[in-house]
């Protein structure tokens, strides 16, 4: 079963090309890996996929829906969660606030109940401070609930982003280059976490990297980008074997 | 007599800086339109109550929703455009009603302003109100609203991947706001008895948003001490006139250099964190 279909996306800044007819399939309860030299547009995907940037042709397909022109937060609604590149947390909340506006478009009350306080609204508060308290549990960040991120070491906000993904309940996951600036032991427990919670939550991911051990290991499938286009897709062991994809890496002499 | 006047007038003006504070404070919009909201509540109020005999009350509701009613119509074309753009077009539109209250003058008295409003307001209204306004920022500091306004301060792209509507946000947050602001030039109207065109221009808007930066960006109680210190110290030190937005500066510069929070931090005054406060420190 698919969950995500990309049909032959195209998206063009002036008259640069960062993404040209890339498609692509996401099978559901997989670990799919998007690879490519710097600048091949694999973040430009993760833009396109969740809404950040409108695409200039192509569609895109999540759950048989068609949301090629839905706006970035009802994708989010639908059930497609991400990480930054460059995390993006919000520093001026604590740690347990960032979790909390990752599922506050699950909140029931309304503006008017919130805005005197109705029992309904601490009710639910108090049932978002426990979800997000438990998935801060979840990635070991307990001790660190009412810190701010800014404070943090770097994995730890890296973590802290997934768990903030993790509360909005997505289907889809995607990750913009989970393992940057974390040192060896750090990506080996990202890799041991990205399988758990894979299998946990029973959730699609996308994985964009350079950290090519991490792609080959956890992946099942792999697309690669070059220059906007893809230029190969399959297993790990047909990847690392591909001419194409050793040239755009090594060059010539490669 | 004259403490009394002074308590009036900071606090019709703590009302004015708590509507710019869920704006500027909470969700990071900068408007130097704000005094135009505070004269279009007070003109409402006023043309309502003295040209078309409604009741006050009336009178006040129509402030409100003339003000929200604004707030909407501006934010539509205006929220979706870059916050500095928002800004400049803000600050045009703020001297747009002040240009327009001058020109109306069958309605409006023109320059010559209006008088005449029979004082309605006293001090316990506008501190009934305060309360009011404030519990009402507080409970939306604290739950879904307040965290969705810093998100889309801090990241308007992050706060968009988190499910938050970004535009339909900044919009409730400028009409809840307008709204304030109006309430408040409304209550100035039947309390201070004088309006005219020229007295909330984009200058009293700057105003209103550097004392929100002092008492500090996450901190009502913060915001309201700032308030109350500028304005009654405007009272009591009139006669050294311009050299009171001298000192405003050089207090500005102290607090962006040595407290970039804002005096308050994050700090709210509430009876069960002090309480918990002082005991810890005992211990």
């Amino acid at each position: 079963m698919s969950i995500l279909k990309i049909d032959s996306v195209s998206k063009y800044f002036g008259g640069v090309a960062a993404v040209v007819d890339f498609s692509m399939i996401q099978d559901e309860n997989e670990i799919t890996g998007i690879i490519g030299p710097n600048g091949a547009g694999k973040t430009t995907v993760f833009n396109l996929i969740t809404g950040v940037y409108s695409m200039d042709n192509g569609r895109i397909f999540f759950m048989n829906k068609d949301i090629t022109e839905s706006p970035a937060h009802k994708r989010t609604e639908a059930g497609i969660s991400r990480t930054f590149q460059n995390i993006r947390l919000f520093k001026n909340l604590n740690v347990l606030d960032n979790m909390k506006v990752a599922c506050g478009w699950k909140v029931r009350y309304s503006l008017w109940e919130e805005m005197i306080r109705l029992p309904r609204v601490i009710r639910e508060e108090r049932e978002i401070d426990e979800k997000a308290r438990h998935f801060l549990e979840y990635l070991g960040l307990t001790q660190y609930t009412d810190q701010k991120p800014n404070n943090l070491p770097y994995g730890i906000q890296r973590r802290l982003e997934l768990a903030r993904t993790l509360i909005a309940e997505p289907k889809l996951l995607l990750l913009d280059e989970p393992a940057a600036g974390l040192n060896p032991r750090e990506v080996v427990s990202l890799m041991g976490m990205i399988n758990k919670l894979q299998q946990d939550y029973k959730l699609s991911i996308i994985i964009v990297e350079h950290h090519m051990e991490l792609i080959m290991k956890i992946c099942s499938l792999i697309h690669v980008l070059d220059f906007g286009k893809k230029i190969a897709e399959g297993k790990p062991e047909d990847i690392k074997k591909n001419e194409l994809v050793l040239h755009a890496y090594l060059g010539d002499e490669g | 007599m004259f403490y009394l006047k002074v308590l009036e007038i900071t606090s019709l003006y703590t009302i004015l800086v708590l509507g710019v504070y869920l704006m500027t404070g909470l969700t990071g919009l900068f408007s130097l339109g704000q005094g135009g909201f505070v004269s279009i509540g007070a003109y409402t109020a006023a043309i309502a109550f003295m040209k078309f005999n409604l009741p006050f009350p009336v009178a006040l509701i129509m402030a409100v929703v003339m003000g929200a009613v604004l707030g909407f119509l501006i934010g539509i074309p205006t929220l979706r455009l870059r916050r500095d753009y928002f800004l400049l077009i803000t600050f045009g539109l703020g001297e747009m009603v002040r240009a327009a209250l001058l020109y109306l003058s069958q309605l409006t008295g023109g320059a010559l302003g209006m008088a005449g409003m029979p004082r309605m307001v006293g001090l316990p209204l506008i501190l009934i109100s305060i309360i009011f306004i404030t519990f009402i920022l507080y409970s939306l500091k604290r739950s879904r609203f307040g965290r969705n306004c810093v998100a889309v301060r801090d990241d308007e792209m992050a706060a968009s991947m988190m499910g938050i509507n970004v535009y339909a946000q900044k919009m409730k947050v400028f009409i809840i706001s307008s709204a304030i602001t109006a309430y408040g030039g409304a209550l100035y109207a039947f309390n201070i008895l004088f309006i005219e065109p020229n007295l909330f221009n984009w200058l009293e808007s700057g105003r209103l948003i550097i004392i929100t930066f002092v008492g500090g960006l996450n901190s009502i109680a913060g915001v309201i001490v700032a308030s109350a210190i500028y304005y009654s110290f405007g009272e009591f030190f009139r006669f050294i006139d311009v050299w009171r937005d001298v000192l405003l500066g050089v207090v500005v510069i102290l607090v962006v250099i040595f407290r970039p929070g804002g005096l308050f931090q994050g700090l709210e005054l509430l009876p069960k964190k002090l309480i918990e406060k002082v005991k810890r420190e005992r211990l």
